[in-house]
């Protein structure tokens, strides 16, 4: 696979979000509103280029009987330093996002990444795949935290968009909310899927006539 | 017993690995300490600065200790330029709250009636418990009351205090809190007086932890 090729990959085709339905409860917890998303997300993606990079620096040195445990000690460490980090130069984020900080250890799609990707890949390759898998997972962050926030309060990063007299849909803060939202999300998603794949088909077709056709003017000449 | 190489391999992997972990949180640790604790207190002085009374000193530098040792309560006073005591602040815990401790800054004046409060931390629900934080009308109701002035409790429980909508644990709790913070102003009025003078004239009774 080319660079590209494994962006787009992590990035969309394989969404820890919207096809592997991973990291469900970072997901779910911290998307309140959108900016809350996007600083989720930005710590995973920090976390998952540390884990990304150390797991390709050490395959083929760690047996693969202990693989696990030591992927999650590493995992475990990037948490602990990018949330201390955060507590240190984002101290208002990091007390909003609290107890979702470290449970980022626990998220799936990073322990995932690690076993099926980095650990059979290229150190580049294994870069290019934590940016493109973290900002896929920000991308569904921001965009549930959106979607919950814009109906939730009117607001959209902060900033009113219905104005002060929309009448705030509460549920759509609270968590049945989150999983409602989700749900036409992923719904969304499945449509422009539906739309790419059918494009592709007919692109296929369209390949396939033309061949077809220069095959007949060549028999025919 | 047999021991093959494989087996001593993966002991030294995972050995080298909790190594290294260990050692890089160590080195993040020494260089966040230090900020860390700085943006702790820079949080802290914001929320002294909402809640004291006008003041001149620094309440943190001045900060005082009332109680038994474990259970000690950090008192921090305010000062106007000579030295005059204008009010004190100190944090109070509401164990029972809907998710969790919630965590509140009291603020009053030395007669004892509150000059504002402020929720320090918190696990409420957002939209619905967190009202305690982003609701300044609900905020305002404690401004100039003492324990005279007002029934403590929330008007569900025939008290003064609003409830929310889909929320009475929470003010519930924080209104007991704050109900037990003034209690416990009545009866260390004294004490706090004593100490916040022995700070004046340097004698710091409880320093910094």
């Amino acid at each position: 696979m080319n660079k590209s090729e494994v962006f787009f990959d992590g990035f969309w085709h394989n969404n820890a979000i919207f096809a592997q339905l991973l990291g469900m409860c970072p997901l779910l917890g911290v998307t309140t509103s959108a900016e809350n998303g996007f600083w989720m997300g930005a710590a995973t993606v920090l976390v998952l280029l540390g884990s990304n990079l150390v797991v390709s620096l050490v395959r083929g040195v760690i047996p693969k009987n202990v693989r696990i445990p030591a992927y999650i000690t590493i995992i475990a460490a990037f948490v602990t330093i990018v949330g201390m980090a955060m507590n240190a130069w984002m101290h208002e984020m990091y007390l909003v996002l609290g107890l979702f900080i470290p449970l980022i250890v626990v998220n799936c799609a990073i322990l995932g990444r690690a076993e099926a990707f980095a650990s059979k890949n290229s150190i580049s390759d294994s870069l290019v795949d934590a940016i493109a898998v973290g900002a896929g997972f920000t991308l569904a962050l921001v965009l549930l935290g959106g979607v919950r926030e814009l109906f939730g309060q009117g607001e959209i990063f902060g900033m009113s968009v219905f104005g002060d007299s929309y009448p705030d849909m509460l549920m759509f803060i609270l968590p049945p909310g989150a999983f409602i939202a989700l749900g036409f999300i992923l719904a969304g998603v499945n449509l422009i899927n539906r739309k790419l794949k059918a494009r592709a088909k007919q692109q296929a077709q369209l390949l396939q006539m033309q061949a077809v056709q220069a095959e007949a003017v060549e028999v025919g000449s | 017993m047999k021991i093959d190489r494989e087996q001593i391999q993966m002991v030294v992997a995972l050995f080298v690995v909790a190594v290294i972990a260990a050692t890089l949180l160590g080195l993040t640790n020494i260089f966040t300490r230090g900020p860390i604790a700085q943006a702790e207190k820079e949080a802290l002085h914001r929320a002294l600065t909402q809640v004291l009374p006008a003041h001149a000193n620094d309440a943190q530098n001045d900060m005082f200790q009332v109680g038994e040792e474990k259970q000690a309560i950090r008192v921090y006073p305010g000062m106007d330029k000579t030295g005059h005591i204008s009010g004190f602040a100190w944090e109070v815990a509401a164990p029972d709250g809907y998710a969790g401790t919630i965590r509140i800054l009291v603020g009053v004046d030395p007669d004892g009636n509150i000059h504002a409060i402020r929720v320090t931390s918190h696990k409420e629900t957002p939209g619905l418990g967190d009202g305690i934080v982003n609701d300044t009308g609900w905020l305002a109701a404690f401004v100039e009351q003492d324990l005279e002035s007002r029934k403590w409790n929330v008007k569900k429980d025939g008290g003064d205090f609003d409830q929310f909508t889909g929320a009475t644990i929470t003010p519930r709790a924080v209104v007991k809190a704050v109900k037990g913070a003034l209690g416990f102003f009545n009866t260390n009025r004294e004490l706090m007086f004593a100490a916040a003078a022995e700070d004046k004239i340097g004698d710091k009774v409880g320093g910094q932890p």
